[in-house]
């Protein structure tokens, strides 16, 4: 093998395959890039099972071939050259031969028979904006079960319904819904995308702009735009039906700049227990709305907040850190915060933008 | 049949010496042998990339592998299942989840959205007796091949006696035994709202509809007697089901009543049902009843005296529902006392599900006949010889005869003093007529589905 190539590209796609590099798998060879010279391209490709990636960039190749390297050596040695004109690499008796103006790097090659495939999906596919996408999974991927014990909900669960799709993410403690319209929407019954590989999903995809194709069936997605093509496993299960518990009416209803929430929120994030508990009181009668949260060691504090209340009076403990999460994914100034009685969980919306609903179950006392 | 557990276990044990450990462990660790059909070894593995990797790199070895150890071998396929326990290793809950409530998701875990179908409805907890075995057998037959046998199968019966759990046992069965095909389970109730809904969003959505449920391999609908008003919905379900029917694809349905007596419902629809297999669940017989109870028994891991057994399965008849329910009761009772319940305490607990055996009211019965046939209830009693209430009376007399076992001299004199011998004739003159004429004989057969 031997081409040569556009330093920063080649940089970049390093940077971007060597993050799905397996670590601590029984399989070596996993922890390593491929690298696929052919025809006018440079293939590079990293997978640990669960993800798949290939990057493509445009090489002029002198001589075809394909070679394995250790991926963390190999974003290594790119992120400390600092150059900008072309690089030439070049496979010599099992090394390859990294030449630069002023460098050059020798690197152990690995036997790349072993490297597996990446699966090529067939299916139904749709075309997406790559910015909806990522919004779509930003807005509530933080949401997931962490641990594996339930896969279904360890996931972000992506489906149609009427104009747009839906990504959907729930711990069990609260749960968010995002919607986002997308022109000429197919079918789409239901994809549990893994909690884990989502970060991959909006690392890769988060810079680009441009329309994805997206293919998936039953065990496999794959996301292709340009010269990437990403690929994931999809959970085999069944998503709750959450719409059952989406709260129908509710008793409170308080509507408060979300600016002064998050402040107030950071506050008492200062004085949150261990269970990170904050108290919450609405009295629309006499126009209240406090936050408070105590810690025995540091201290406490109570900040009331100006918001339009309407309904019954309330008092309830929510997880700040539940309240702080969503905030970002609000595309509002004011948000509507719905509360009903113990038991119940609160319904959070941005006031001026219905695509996204929150859900957070109280705590008990 | 040939042991698919044992024959992987060699396979693999004879691979582990001709790959890598690393690749071995990677590659190899949990897959296994679905199933052996005709001399085609279905292996399952986690995912698409261990299917790849195995049929790319080591098809060979493991083709190979196979055929020493199962010589009738022709292929191998591989095919993405869920392993179960390969999940990681469980980590501690955050304490959180200690201290905060969770969203009620529990329950709404288990159907299945796909295909709606209970996966707890299984043909391992299916009794079958003498009420049932015909529905069975039929079932059976679809499953081995299905949309060949028995296309449309429809299953009427009462309420709470295995409809639901006969027609998912075929959707379960169907999808376990072929993964390719595409079964779907629903209620008429939820495929007249999808057509309404799909009416809603205009011409394209409406080709939508179509298409949606005439992908599948298996369309099971239930409920299918609430589809007498809807007139468009039977349109619907008819070119659904012509489509079906011409494609050899299987479609079930289940009822309350036999189609000729679903209301409302088209003569074209009524001939298509009876075009397949139409057969009936009734209620089970005491020995049935005894066998449920004990399942159930089983399945709560709870040991009750066998007489309190039987008398539980003697004095609950009819309706499965019920029988379960009662069981539920006495399980109950059963835990929180920890000891075995009595037969006493097991007769004072069902006390009140025992339905009392009817006693018969005569007017009643004169009511829902009249209503039948659209006359006012008091014309029945009066003196008339109009043909048409002549003939009600007379069907009046020849049920309340032949059902209730009325004396004659009773049932005259309940209906405004007529002789006994009057009586006699209209019942002899039924009953004769019945011989000829088959719309008195399903109109006797509606009238007595009213009754229930």
């Amino acid at each position: 093998m031997k081409l040569e190539c556009n330093f920063e590209k080649l940089k970049n796609s390093i940077g971007q395959v060597e993050k799905v590099t397996g670590k601590n798998l029984t399989l070596p060879i996993l922890s390593s890039i491929l690298l696929i010279a052919s025809g006018k391209t440079l293939k590079l490709r990293a997978t640990n099972l669960s993800v798949g990636v290939e990057i493509e960039i445009p090489a002029k190749i002198e001589k075809e071939g394909v070679i394995a390297v250790s991926g963390s050596v190999l974003s290594n040695v790119f992120s400390n050259i600092f150059q900008t004109e072309n690089i030439i690499l070049e496979e010599s008796e099992n090394n390859i031969i990294i030449k630069t103006k002023k460098s050059k790097i020798k690197l152990k090659c690995q036997p790349y028979e072993d490297f597996p495939t990446i699966p090529v999906v067939s299916g139904d596919s749709f075309n997406i904006d790559s910015t909806k996408l990522v919004d779509g999974i930003k807005s509530v991927y933080y949401s997931s079960a962490v641990s594996d014990i339930k896969p279904e909900i360890s996931s972000v669960y992506v489906y149609s319904n009427e104009d747009s799709l839906v990504f959907v993410s729930t711990d069990s403690f609260r749960l968010a819904e995002k919607k986002v319209k997308i022109k000429g929407i197919v079918d789409v019954s239901g994809i549990l995308l893994p909690f884990k590989n989502i970060p991959e999903i909006i690392r890769i995809f988060g810079d680009i702009k441009g329309d994805l194709t997206v293919f998936f069936n039953k065990n496999q997605i794959s996301i292709a735009f340009e010269g990437v093509y990403f690929t994931s496993r999809v959970i085999d299960g069944i998503f709750p039906d959450y719409k059952q518990i989406m709260p129908k009416e509710n008793t409170t209803e308080a509507i408060i700049l979300k600016q002064d929430l998050l402040s107030a929120l950071k506050l008492s994030n200062i004085f949150s227990d261990k269970f990170n508990q904050l108290n919450l009181v609405i009295k629309p009668k006499e126009k209240v709305f406090e936050i408070s949260s105590s810690n025995s060691i540091v201290g406490e504090n109570n900040t009331t907040l100006d918001a339009a209340l309407t309904g019954e009076n309330v008092e309830l403990s929510f997880n700040y850190k539940y309240f702080l999460d969503c905030l970002t994914s609000v595309n509002s100034d004011s948000l509507s915060l719905k509360l009903n009685q113990a038991n119940r969980p609160m319904v959070i919306s941005g006031v001026s933008d219905t695509s996204f609903t929150y859900l957070i179950m109280p705590m008990n006392r | 049949m040939i042991n698919t557990k044992e024959l992987w276990k060699n396979c693999l044990g004879q691979i582990e010496n001709d790959v890598s450990k690393a690749n071995f462990s990677t590659w190899f660790r949990n897959t296994c042998i679905l199933k052996e059909d005709a001399g085609i070894i279905y292996i399952g593995v986690p995912n698409e990339f261990v299917r790849d990797w195995l049929k790319n790199k080591y098809h060979k070895l493991i083709t190979k592998t196979i055929a020493d150890f199962f010589d009738t071998m022709r292929a191998v396929e591989y095919s993405i299942t869920k392993i179960e326990g390969i999940q990681e290793e469980v980590k501690n809950q955050n304490n959180a989840s200690f201290i905060n409530k969770e969203l009620p998701l529990k329950d709404l875990y288990n159907i299945n959205k796909e295909d709606n179908l209970n996966p707890r409805y299984k043909f391992d907890s299916f009794i079958v007796g003498s009420f049932n075995e015909l529905a069975y057998a039929a079932a059976q037959a679809i499953i081995a091949k299905p949309g060949m046998s028995y296309n449309p199968f429809f299953v009427y019966g009462g309420t709470g006696l295995g409809k639901t759990h006969l027609i998912q046992g075929i959707g379960n069965s169907v999808k376990e035994k072929y993964p390719d095909k595409k079964v779907h389970y629903i209620t008429l109730e939820k495929f007249a709202t999808d057509l309404v809904n799909s009416f809603q969003f205009g011409n394209n959505k409406a080709n939508s509809f179509k298409e949606k449920y005439r992908k599948y391999d298996l369309l099971i609908i239930d409920d299918i007697q609430f589809i007498g008003k809807m007139e468009k919905t039977q349109e619907e379900l008819f070119h659904t089901f012509n489509t079906f029917y011409e494609n050899n694809k299987q479609i079930v349905f289940s009822s309350d009543k036999h189609p000729n007596f679903i209301p409302g419902l088209e003569d074209r629809l009524k001939s298509r049902f009876a075009a397949g297999m139409i057969v009936d669940v009734s209620e089970p017989e005491y020995e049935s009843r005894l066998a449920i109870l004990k399942v159930k028994l089983q399945e709560f891991g709870i040991n009750l005296d066998e007489e309190v057994v039987q008398y539980i399965a003697s004095s609950i008849q009819g309706n499965i529902r019920e029988l379960e329910g009662s069981l539920n009761t006495i399980i109950c009772q059963y835990r929180l006392k920890n000891r075995p319940i009595s037969l006493n305490e097991v007769k004072t607990l069902l006390k009140n599900n025992i339905k009392p055996k009817k006693g018969v009211v005569i007017k009643d019965i004169v009511k829902i006949i009249a209503d039948f046939y659209n006359l006012e209830e008091a014309e029945i009693y009066e003196k008339t010889r109009r043909k048409e209430i002549v003939k009600a009376r007379q069907v009046v007399m020849y049920i309340l005869r032949e059902d209730f076992n009325i004396s004659y001299p009773l049932i005259g004199q309940k209906l405004g003093g007529k002789d006994h011998t009057t009586v006699i004739h209209s019942h002899l003159k039924i009953k004769s007529s019945i011989k000829t004429d088959a719309s008195l004989v399903s109109e006797l057969e509606q009238i007595r589905i009213l009754f229930k």
